[in-house]
Protein backbone atom coordinates (compact mmCIF):
# COMPACT_ATOMS: atom_id res chain seq x y z
CA UNK A 1 0.00 0.00 0.00
CA UNK A 2 2.80 2.37 1.01
CA UNK A 3 4.52 2.13 -2.38
CA UNK A 4 1.52 3.89 -3.92
CA UNK A 5 1.76 6.85 -1.57
CA UNK A 6 3.37 10.07 -2.76
CA UNK A 7 6.58 11.32 -1.18
CA UNK A 8 4.64 14.04 0.63
CA UNK A 9 2.17 11.52 2.07
CA UNK A 10 5.05 9.34 3.26
CA UNK A 11 6.74 12.35 4.85
CA UNK A 12 3.52 13.23 6.69
CA UNK A 13 3.39 9.68 8.02
CA UNK A 14 6.99 9.87 9.17
CA UNK A 15 6.29 13.14 10.95
CA UNK A 16 3.34 11.43 12.59
CA UNK A 17 5.75 8.85 14.05
CA UNK A 18 5.63 6.06 11.44
CA UNK A 19 9.26 5.04 10.92
CA UNK A 20 8.39 2.38 8.36
CA UNK A 21 7.22 5.16 6.04
CA UNK A 22 10.74 6.55 6.12
CA UNK A 23 12.14 3.13 5.22
CA UNK A 24 9.86 3.22 2.17
CA UNK A 25 11.09 6.71 1.28
CA UNK A 26 14.70 5.52 1.57
CA UNK A 27 14.01 2.46 -0.60
CA UNK A 28 12.36 4.68 -3.20
CA UNK A 29 15.22 7.17 -3.50
CA UNK A 30 18.30 5.25 -2.40
CA UNK A 31 19.57 4.64 -5.95
CA UNK A 32 19.31 8.31 -6.87
CA UNK A 33 20.97 9.46 -3.64
CA UNK A 34 23.68 6.81 -3.91
CA UNK A 35 24.37 7.78 -7.54
CA UNK A 36 24.65 11.43 -6.54
CA UNK A 37 27.02 10.46 -3.73
CA UNK A 38 29.06 8.46 -6.24
CA UNK A 39 29.35 11.55 -8.41
CA UNK A 40 31.05 13.35 -5.52
CA UNK A 41 32.94 10.56 -3.77
CA UNK A 42 34.03 8.44 -6.73
CA UNK A 43 34.20 5.22 -4.75
CA UNK A 44 31.47 3.01 -3.37
CA UNK A 45 32.55 2.94 0.28
CA UNK A 46 32.63 6.72 0.62
CA UNK A 47 29.47 7.08 -1.46
CA UNK A 48 27.68 4.67 0.84
CA UNK A 49 28.73 6.65 3.89
CA UNK A 50 27.69 9.95 2.30
CA UNK A 51 24.33 8.53 1.16
CA UNK A 52 23.62 7.05 4.60
CA UNK A 53 24.55 10.26 6.40
CA UNK A 54 22.41 12.23 3.97
CA UNK A 55 19.33 10.12 4.68
CA UNK A 56 19.88 10.39 8.44
CA UNK A 57 20.32 14.17 8.18
CA UNK A 58 17.18 14.32 6.04
CA UNK A 59 15.26 12.39 8.71
CA UNK A 60 16.51 14.78 11.36
CA UNK A 61 15.27 17.84 9.50
CA UNK A 62 12.27 16.32 7.75
CA UNK A 63 9.93 18.75 9.47
CA UNK A 64 11.77 21.57 7.67
CA UNK A 65 10.81 20.13 4.28
CA UNK A 66 8.22 22.55 2.96
CA UNK A 67 6.99 20.42 0.06
CA UNK A 68 7.49 23.32 -2.37
CA UNK A 69 10.01 21.28 -4.33
CA UNK A 70 10.48 17.59 -5.08
CA UNK A 71 11.90 15.44 -2.30
CA UNK A 72 14.81 14.59 -4.63
CA UNK A 73 15.57 18.29 -5.09
CA UNK A 74 15.71 18.76 -1.35
CA UNK A 75 17.82 15.61 -0.99
CA UNK A 76 20.32 16.92 -3.51
CA UNK A 77 21.18 19.91 -1.31
CA UNK A 78 21.64 17.58 1.66
CA UNK A 79 23.83 15.16 -0.32
CA UNK A 80 25.86 18.08 -1.66
CA UNK A 81 26.65 19.56 1.78
CA UNK A 82 27.25 16.12 3.29
CA UNK A 83 29.61 15.18 0.47
CA UNK A 84 31.53 18.44 0.69
CA UNK A 85 31.96 18.08 4.46
CA UNK A 86 32.98 14.45 4.04
CA UNK A 87 35.51 15.19 1.30
CA UNK A 88 36.97 18.13 3.21
CA UNK A 89 37.50 15.87 6.22
CA UNK A 90 38.88 13.07 4.11
CA UNK A 91 41.20 15.12 1.96
CA UNK A 92 44.51 13.40 2.38
CA UNK A 93 46.72 15.34 0.02
CA UNK A 94 46.96 18.98 -0.94
CA UNK A 95 45.07 18.59 -4.19
CA UNK A 96 41.99 20.76 -4.43
CA UNK A 97 38.68 18.93 -4.57
CA UNK A 98 37.84 21.11 -7.54
CA UNK A 99 40.81 19.84 -9.50
CA UNK A 100 39.61 17.71 -12.37
CA UNK A 101 42.79 15.61 -12.24
CA UNK A 102 41.92 14.43 -8.74
CA UNK A 103 39.04 12.49 -10.17
CA UNK A 104 41.06 11.09 -13.02
CA UNK A 105 43.39 9.61 -10.40
CA UNK A 106 40.46 8.14 -8.53
CA UNK A 107 38.67 6.70 -11.52
CA UNK A 108 39.94 3.15 -11.03
CA UNK A 109 37.69 2.74 -8.04
CA UNK A 110 34.58 3.05 -10.15
CA UNK A 111 32.19 0.16 -9.93
CA UNK A 112 32.60 -3.52 -9.96
CA UNK A 113 32.89 -3.78 -13.73
CA UNK A 114 36.67 -3.71 -13.85
CA UNK A 115 37.09 -7.40 -14.38
CA UNK A 116 34.12 -7.74 -16.62
CA UNK A 117 35.47 -7.58 -20.15
CA UNK A 118 32.11 -7.70 -21.87
CA UNK A 119 30.85 -4.84 -19.74
CA UNK A 120 34.10 -2.96 -20.22
CA UNK A 121 33.62 -2.97 -23.94
CA UNK A 122 30.12 -1.55 -23.80
CA UNK A 123 29.54 2.09 -24.54
CA UNK A 124 27.47 2.57 -21.40
CA UNK A 125 30.44 1.43 -19.31
CA UNK A 126 32.56 4.14 -20.86
CA UNK A 127 29.76 6.64 -20.43
CA UNK A 128 29.64 5.92 -16.69
CA UNK A 129 33.42 6.07 -16.53
CA UNK A 130 33.43 9.39 -18.36
CA UNK A 131 30.84 10.78 -15.92
CA UNK A 132 32.99 9.68 -13.00
CA UNK A 133 35.84 11.74 -14.43
CA UNK A 134 33.85 14.93 -14.70
CA UNK A 135 34.00 17.65 -12.07
CA UNK A 136 31.49 16.90 -9.29
CA UNK A 137 29.29 19.84 -10.28
CA UNK A 138 29.16 18.73 -13.91
CA UNK A 139 28.44 15.14 -12.95
CA UNK A 140 25.77 16.24 -10.48
CA UNK A 141 24.00 18.51 -12.97
CA UNK A 142 23.84 15.67 -15.48
CA UNK A 143 22.56 13.27 -12.82
CA UNK A 144 19.92 15.73 -11.67
CA UNK A 145 18.74 16.39 -15.21
CA UNK A 146 18.72 12.81 -16.49
CA UNK A 147 18.27 10.66 -13.39
CA UNK A 148 16.53 13.07 -11.05
CA UNK A 149 14.09 14.02 -13.78
CA UNK A 150 14.37 17.65 -12.81
CA UNK A 151 13.70 20.60 -15.04
CA UNK A 152 16.27 23.32 -15.59
CA UNK A 153 14.18 25.58 -13.35
CA UNK A 154 14.18 23.02 -10.53
CA UNK A 155 17.92 22.48 -10.84
CA UNK A 156 18.42 26.24 -10.79
CA UNK A 157 16.39 26.50 -7.59
CA UNK A 158 18.34 23.61 -6.04
CA UNK A 159 21.72 25.05 -6.91
CA UNK A 160 20.74 28.64 -6.19
CA UNK A 161 21.50 29.76 -9.74
CA UNK A 162 19.73 31.43 -12.63
CA UNK A 163 18.00 29.08 -15.06
CA UNK A 164 20.16 30.39 -17.89
CA UNK A 165 23.34 29.70 -15.91
CA UNK A 166 22.19 26.12 -15.34
CA UNK A 167 21.37 25.81 -19.03
CA UNK A 168 24.89 26.89 -19.97
CA UNK A 169 26.44 24.66 -17.27
CA UNK A 170 24.45 21.67 -18.49
CA UNK A 171 25.46 22.36 -22.07
CA UNK A 172 29.14 22.58 -21.11
CA UNK A 173 28.93 19.49 -18.89
CA UNK A 174 27.43 17.47 -21.74
CA UNK A 175 30.05 18.77 -24.17
CA UNK A 176 32.85 17.80 -21.79
CA UNK A 177 31.27 14.42 -21.27
CA UNK A 178 30.90 13.88 -25.01
CA UNK A 179 34.54 14.84 -25.58
CA UNK A 180 35.73 12.54 -22.79
CA UNK A 181 33.67 9.66 -24.09
CA UNK A 182 34.91 10.11 -27.64
CA UNK A 183 38.49 10.32 -26.36
CA UNK A 184 38.07 7.10 -24.39
CA UNK A 185 36.46 5.24 -27.25
CA UNK A 186 39.16 6.36 -29.68
CA UNK A 187 41.81 5.16 -27.23
CA UNK A 188 40.00 1.84 -26.88
CA UNK A 189 39.80 1.38 -30.66
CA UNK A 190 43.54 2.14 -30.95
CA UNK A 191 44.25 -0.47 -28.26
CA UNK A 192 42.18 -3.04 -30.08
CA UNK A 193 44.01 -2.34 -33.37
CA UNK B 1 23.33 31.16 -28.48
CA UNK B 2 26.79 30.69 -29.82
CA UNK B 3 26.87 27.65 -32.01
CA UNK B 4 24.86 24.98 -33.71
CA UNK B 5 25.41 22.44 -30.93
CA UNK B 6 24.09 24.77 -28.26
CA UNK B 7 21.04 25.53 -30.39
CA UNK B 8 20.39 21.84 -31.03
CA UNK B 9 20.75 20.92 -27.32
CA UNK B 10 18.31 23.68 -26.46
CA UNK B 11 15.88 22.33 -29.08
CA UNK B 12 16.17 18.77 -27.74
CA UNK B 13 15.69 19.96 -24.14
CA UNK B 14 12.54 21.75 -25.21
CA UNK B 15 13.74 25.16 -24.11
CA UNK B 16 13.79 28.43 -26.06
CA UNK B 17 10.98 30.47 -27.54
CA UNK B 18 8.52 29.16 -30.13
CA UNK B 19 10.24 31.28 -32.74
CA UNK B 20 13.69 29.88 -31.92
CA UNK B 21 12.38 26.33 -31.93
CA UNK B 22 10.68 26.81 -35.29
CA UNK B 23 13.91 28.21 -36.71
CA UNK B 24 16.01 25.29 -35.42
CA UNK B 25 13.45 22.81 -36.75
CA UNK B 26 13.64 24.45 -40.14
CA UNK B 27 17.44 24.31 -40.09
CA UNK B 28 17.44 20.61 -39.15
CA UNK B 29 15.13 19.83 -42.02
CA UNK B 30 16.98 21.91 -44.57
CA UNK B 31 20.64 22.07 -43.56
CA UNK B 32 22.78 18.93 -43.82
CA UNK B 33 25.36 20.11 -41.25
CA UNK B 34 22.58 20.94 -38.81
CA UNK B 35 20.89 17.58 -39.42
CA UNK B 36 24.16 15.67 -38.83
CA UNK B 37 24.79 17.43 -35.52
CA UNK B 38 21.15 16.97 -34.52
CA UNK B 39 21.30 13.19 -35.12
CA UNK B 40 24.56 12.92 -33.20
CA UNK B 41 23.28 14.89 -30.24
CA UNK B 42 19.92 13.15 -30.19
CA UNK B 43 21.64 9.77 -30.03
CA UNK B 44 23.96 10.98 -27.23
CA UNK B 45 20.96 12.38 -25.37
CA UNK B 46 19.21 9.00 -25.67
CA UNK B 47 22.31 7.34 -24.21
CA UNK B 48 22.30 9.75 -21.28
CA UNK B 49 18.63 9.08 -20.67
CA UNK B 50 19.36 5.36 -20.59
CA UNK B 51 22.06 5.62 -17.92
CA UNK B 52 21.18 3.37 -15.02
CA UNK B 53 21.44 4.59 -11.47
CA UNK B 54 24.07 3.00 -9.25
CA UNK B 55 22.79 0.31 -6.95
CA UNK B 56 23.66 0.71 -3.26
CA UNK B 57 24.52 -2.37 -1.17
CA UNK B 58 21.62 -4.65 -0.27
CA UNK B 59 21.58 -3.71 3.40
CA UNK B 60 21.55 0.01 2.66
CA UNK B 61 17.99 0.74 3.83
CA UNK B 62 18.51 -1.40 6.92
CA UNK B 63 21.66 0.53 7.83
CA UNK B 64 19.95 3.88 7.31
CA UNK B 65 17.07 2.79 9.52
CA UNK B 66 19.54 1.59 12.17
CA UNK B 67 21.02 5.08 12.10
CA UNK B 68 17.56 6.62 12.35
CA UNK B 69 16.72 4.42 15.34
CA UNK B 70 20.01 5.37 17.02
CA UNK B 71 19.13 9.00 16.34
CA UNK B 72 15.73 8.54 17.97
CA UNK B 73 17.29 6.85 21.00
CA UNK B 74 19.61 9.82 21.51
CA UNK B 75 16.74 12.30 21.60
CA UNK B 76 16.32 13.79 25.09
CA UNK B 77 13.37 12.60 27.15
CA UNK B 78 11.94 16.10 26.87
CA UNK B 79 11.53 15.68 23.11
CA UNK B 80 9.83 12.31 23.32
CA UNK B 81 7.35 13.06 26.12
CA UNK B 82 4.09 14.37 24.81
CA UNK B 83 3.45 17.85 26.20
CA UNK B 84 -0.19 16.93 26.77
CA UNK B 85 0.88 14.39 29.39
CA UNK B 86 2.95 17.02 31.22
CA UNK B 87 0.05 19.49 31.13
CA UNK B 88 -2.33 16.75 32.29
CA UNK B 89 -0.18 15.96 35.31
CA UNK B 90 0.13 19.66 36.13
CA UNK B 91 -3.64 20.14 35.83
CA UNK B 92 -4.26 17.13 38.14
CA UNK B 93 -2.02 18.56 40.87
CA UNK B 94 -3.42 22.07 40.52
CA UNK B 95 -6.98 20.75 40.77
CA UNK B 96 -6.12 18.63 43.81
CA UNK B 97 -4.47 21.56 45.58
CA UNK B 98 -7.33 23.86 44.61
CA UNK B 99 -9.94 21.39 45.87
CA UNK B 100 -8.05 20.97 49.12
CA UNK B 101 -7.92 24.73 49.71
CA UNK B 102 -11.61 25.15 48.84
CA UNK B 103 -12.54 22.30 51.16
CA UNK B 104 -10.43 23.71 53.99
CA UNK B 105 -11.87 27.21 53.62
CA UNK B 106 -15.40 25.85 53.42
CA UNK B 107 -15.01 24.23 56.82
CA UNK B 108 -14.08 27.52 58.55
CA UNK B 109 -16.78 28.87 60.81
CA UNK B 110 -16.65 32.51 59.65
CA UNK B 111 -19.47 33.66 62.02
CA UNK B 112 -17.79 32.44 65.17
CA UNK B 113 -16.82 35.99 66.27
CA UNK B 114 -13.56 34.88 67.86
CA UNK B 115 -10.18 36.48 67.24
CA UNK B 116 -8.42 36.14 63.86
CA UNK B 117 -5.91 33.67 65.27
CA UNK B 118 -8.66 31.16 65.95
CA UNK B 119 -9.63 31.03 62.26
CA UNK B 120 -6.66 28.86 61.48
CA UNK B 121 -7.48 26.57 64.36
CA UNK B 122 -10.95 26.06 62.94
CA UNK B 123 -9.58 24.99 59.53
CA UNK B 124 -9.96 21.26 59.25
CA UNK B 125 -7.40 19.69 57.01
CA UNK B 126 -8.72 16.39 55.75
CA UNK B 127 -6.80 13.45 56.94
CA UNK B 128 -4.99 11.81 54.06
CA UNK B 129 -4.67 8.11 54.48
CA UNK B 130 -2.49 6.64 51.77
CA UNK B 131 -1.96 2.97 51.25
CA UNK B 132 1.71 1.81 51.04
CA UNK B 133 1.26 1.13 47.30
CA UNK B 134 0.11 4.71 46.65
CA UNK B 135 2.96 6.04 48.76
CA UNK B 136 5.43 3.97 46.71
CA UNK B 137 3.83 5.21 43.48
CA UNK B 138 4.23 8.83 44.62
CA UNK B 139 7.82 8.13 45.61
CA UNK B 140 8.52 6.49 42.24
CA UNK B 141 6.97 9.42 40.41
CA UNK B 142 9.13 11.80 42.43
CA UNK B 143 12.28 9.85 41.62
CA UNK B 144 11.41 9.78 37.89
CA UNK B 145 10.79 13.53 37.88
CA UNK B 146 14.08 14.12 39.70
CA UNK B 147 15.94 11.98 37.16
CA UNK B 148 14.22 13.81 34.33
CA UNK B 149 15.28 17.17 35.74
CA UNK B 150 18.84 15.91 36.30
CA UNK B 151 18.93 14.61 32.68
CA UNK B 152 17.77 18.00 31.36
CA UNK B 153 20.33 19.80 33.54
CA UNK B 154 23.21 17.55 32.42
CA UNK B 155 22.25 17.83 28.76
CA UNK B 156 22.11 21.61 29.03
CA UNK B 157 25.53 21.80 30.66
CA UNK B 158 26.96 19.35 28.09
CA UNK B 159 25.55 21.41 25.26
CA UNK B 160 26.99 24.57 26.79
CA UNK B 161 30.40 22.88 26.89
CA UNK B 162 30.14 21.91 23.18
CA UNK B 163 29.16 25.44 22.21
Amino acid sequence: MQSKLSDIALIERVLGGDQSAYAELVRRHQRFVFTLAMRFAKNREDAEEIAQDSFIKAYRSLSAFQGNSKFTTWMYSIVYTTAMTFLRKKRVDTTSIDDENTYIQLESTHGSFDNNTAEKKSRSYYLNLAISQLLPDDAAIITLFYNGEQTLEEIAATMGMETNTVKVKLFRARQRLKDKLEGMLKHEVKELI
Amino acid sequence: MNNIEEKVWSYIDGSGTEEERAHIKFMIENDEAFKKIYDEIRSFDAELKAIELDEPPMAFTYRVMEGVRAEEAQKPLKATINNKIIYGIAAFFLLTIGALIIYALATVNWTDGKADSSIMSSVKIPELKLSPAVEKAFLFFGVVMALYMADALLRRSQQAKHN
